[in-house]
């Protein structure tokens, strides 16, 4: 069983952190509008003080526990998944069934050197089974390596 | 309909035939302009209505414009129009404004349906629909085609798929006229004579419908300037004048008289879209394919190959289950976005009937009882069922309090929770997995070991708490809604029911491949 890279922590954390602030900024600007407003229900800055520190609280832990709780392996015939903080799910992708497979990267990935790998099968609920934080050349090497495994059937 | 298709010698073989670029039956034109009057006549119709000088010049620029883009575009289309079938693809050329060129890899085609509304029954035409695996819906339609060109197109495919494409060249010249006939030549395994179909009709209650009919009529009153009030005064004149007028005195029997007149057009409803939508079902085993054709107005008709099913569903509700009877789905993949990838095989049957015709699509042998989940489970529900009614109920009490007479839906759904343990069960026996759950909507998933996807097990923080599981088996073509899931299992039979169901998958392909 395997950990994701470390450094996805880091890319979550930077992801979560940047909503967070964009909500908080948000309510900020609804407060300031509202600032003279005598009929306001709550005193100046509670909404965004409440908002930023949540936001804090959750970029702070979720990434980690996120991170705790990922796992995989590949195995002979299978690629196996775990993760899930709160509802634990555990994913049994038999290789035979893979249709393709995508190795995807965004701006932030690509600055930590980090890949996602998207795994298709024909099944509606898993259609994308995606493995992120693996460092690019091995998101690679696993899809080289797991591309031998498609087969031609139709389903 | 011998001898009206254009500038193509019928001499010809069908694959030589169909090699040349085509183009749509010239009749298809008389049908795109007769189907593009109704929603001209539906934006002139207000000014009609409320006819003025003024009016009649922007009616006439209407006109004008319809005459002017509407119907060139219309034969434009049609001209631009080209489609052919090599052994290898079906090739469309279309679009006026922009070309579109599709080209659709015959091994990719799932299924063709040809479909005969009624205007195109009259003309001798009909629409083919092509349709793929993964595509989310149909991928190719051809609107219209003569019905021979569309059987023959039908044809045509499977035997160009049958042969694989690089055995083409051996081709017959042409399919032999007794595979061209109206009717498949396979067994027919499935019928449904009309008082069949009248009895399903009265299982199918439904007020979508109604609601419908009254929007609809809404707009109509609308435009001739009449209100509900002189409508009903108009039908209860005469002789059922006084009834109405008992009944107004008195507003239960009011309410009661709306409640049974509202049910009674339900059903009504009920029958008649069921006629119109199952009319003449009928269903062939025709070699490894199931031959389906149906309805009253529209005509569909279609193929499934059995090694595109999927699993087998059986669905009932309860009034449906207290008599009997079940109806039999198919899951497939790709298929009509408005079937959900689910294919009726036989819209209402008795059990027996229905397992035996099961059995011919797929063989098994539904077992005697299916396991039980754990009995958490009814706790689990309640406490759903009841957050469900409380959090909206409670804030509303508070500013009414007779919203509390609401608390006596609890015990309701206690009620609904124990019965949605009781009907959930699941069962794994000579390599077919079987899952049952629901109350109102009963699913029965019949799914085979060669069919599963992928495998899940999962268990929330609550879950994990009282040491249960759930568990899914994906497979092509599940309803995003609706798929067999294992609810609430005990936590070491779930795990060891998931890895016995892994193991018979691997050792199902070991020793075939």
């Amino acid at each position: 069983m395997q950990p994701l890279d470390p450094a996805v922590k880091t890319v979550w954390t930077i992801k979560l952190a940047v909503f967070w602030a964009v909500l908080t900024v948000g309510t900020l600007v609804y407060d300031v509008v509202q600032l003279f407003d005598r009929s306001r229900a709550l005193p100046f800055g509670l909404l965004p003080g409440l908002v930023g520190a949540l936001g804090m609280a959750i970029t702070l832990v979720v990434p980690r526990l996120r991170y705790r709780f990922w796992r995989y392996e590949r195995r002979p015939e299978e690629l196996y998944l775990e993760r899930g903080i709160w509802n634990r799910v555990r994913t049994v992708v038999p290789l035979r069934r893979i249709q393709h497979l995508d190795v995807s990267q965004d701006v932030l990935e690509r600055n930590f050197d980090l890949g996602k790998l998207i795994v298709h099968t024909a099944g509606t609920r898993s259609s994308d089974v995606v493995l992120p934080g693996l460092r690019i050349d091995e998101a690679e090497r696993l899809r080289d390596e797991l591309k031998h495994y498609i087969t031609e059937d139709a389903v | 309909m011998e001898g009206s298709v254009p500038a193509s010698s019928t001499a010809d073989p069908a694959p030589v035939r169909f090699a040349r670029p085509r183009r749509l039956h010239p009749r298809s034109l008389v049908q795109r302009v007769l189907k593009s009057l109704p929603p001209l006549a539906l934006a002139l119709a207000p000014l009609v209505m409320r006819g003025s000088d003024v009016n009649t010049w922007v009616m006439l620029g209407f006109l004008m414009l319809y005459a002017v883009f509407a119907l060139p575009l219309i034969v434009l289309q049609y001209l631009r129009f080209r489609y052919w079938i090599t052994p290898a693809e079906i090739v469309i050329h279309s679009g006026v404004l922009t070309r579109r060129k599709r080209s659709i890899p015959l091994e990719r085609i799932q299924n063709i349906i040809i479909e005969r509304s009624l205007l195109p029954r009259l003309l001798g035409t009909s629409k083919l629909k092509i349709e793929t695996a993964g595509g989310t819906g149909t991928e190719g339609v051809l609107e219209y085609v003569s019905l021979d060109e569309a059987r023959d197109i039908q044809q045509l495919v499977r035997t160009y798929q049958q042969r694989r494409p690089d055995a083409s060249e051996a081709l017959p010249a042409a399919a032999p006229a007794a595979e061209k006939t109206a009717a498949p030549t396979g067994e027919e395994i499935f019928a449904m004579p009309f008082s069949r179909l009248l009895l399903s009709g009265t299982f199918r209650f439904s007020l979508v419908y109604i609601a419908l009919i009254f929007s609809g009529l809404q707009y109509v009153l609308d435009l001739f300037n009449l209100t509900p009030e002189e409508i009903t005064d108009w039908l209860l004149r005469g002789g059922l004048r006084p009834y109405a007028q008992v009944a107004e005195t008195s507003p239960w029997l009011w309410g009661v008289a709306t409640v049974v007149l509202a049910v009674l057009l339900g059903w009504v409803t009920g029958v008649l879209i069921t006629l119109t939508k199952y009319y003449g079902f009928r269903l062939w085993l025709e070699g490894d394919k199931l031959h389906r054709r149906h309805g009253l107005l529209t005509l569909s008709e279609g193929t499934i190959p059995l090694k595109r099913v999927q699993s087998l569903i059986l669905r009932s509700n309860p009034l449906m289950r207290r008599f009997g009877w079940y109806r039999l789905e198919l899951q497939t993949m790709g298929y009509e976005v408005d079937q959900q990838g689910y294919q009726i095989a036989a819209p209402f049957a008795r059990r027996e009937d229905i397992l035996k015709l099961a059995a011919r699509i797929r063989p098994f042998t539904l077992p005697e009882s299916l396991t039980p989940v754990s009995k958490i489970t009814i706790r689990r529900t309640f406490v759903r069922y009841s957050l469900a009614l409380l959090v909206p109920l409670l804030p509303l009490a508070y500013f009414f309090p007779e919203a509390l007479w609401g608390l006596l839906a609890l015990p309701v759904l206690l009620y609904l929770a124990v019965l949605q343990y009781r009907n959930h069960g699941y069962a794994f026996a000579d390599g077919i997995l079987y899952v049952r759950r629901g109350v109102l909507q009963q699913y029965v998933w019949v799914v085979p070991v060669d069919r599963f996807q992928v495998f899940y097990g999962m268990g929330t923080y609550f879950q994990r708490r009282l040491g249960l599981r759930s568990l899914v088996i994906d497979t092509a073509g599940a309803g995003t809604f609706r798929y067999p899931e294992i609810v609430d299992v005990e936590a070491e039979t779930g795990e060891a029911f998931l890895g016995l169901l892994y193991d018979r998958f691997q050792a199902r392909f070991r020793t075939t491949a």
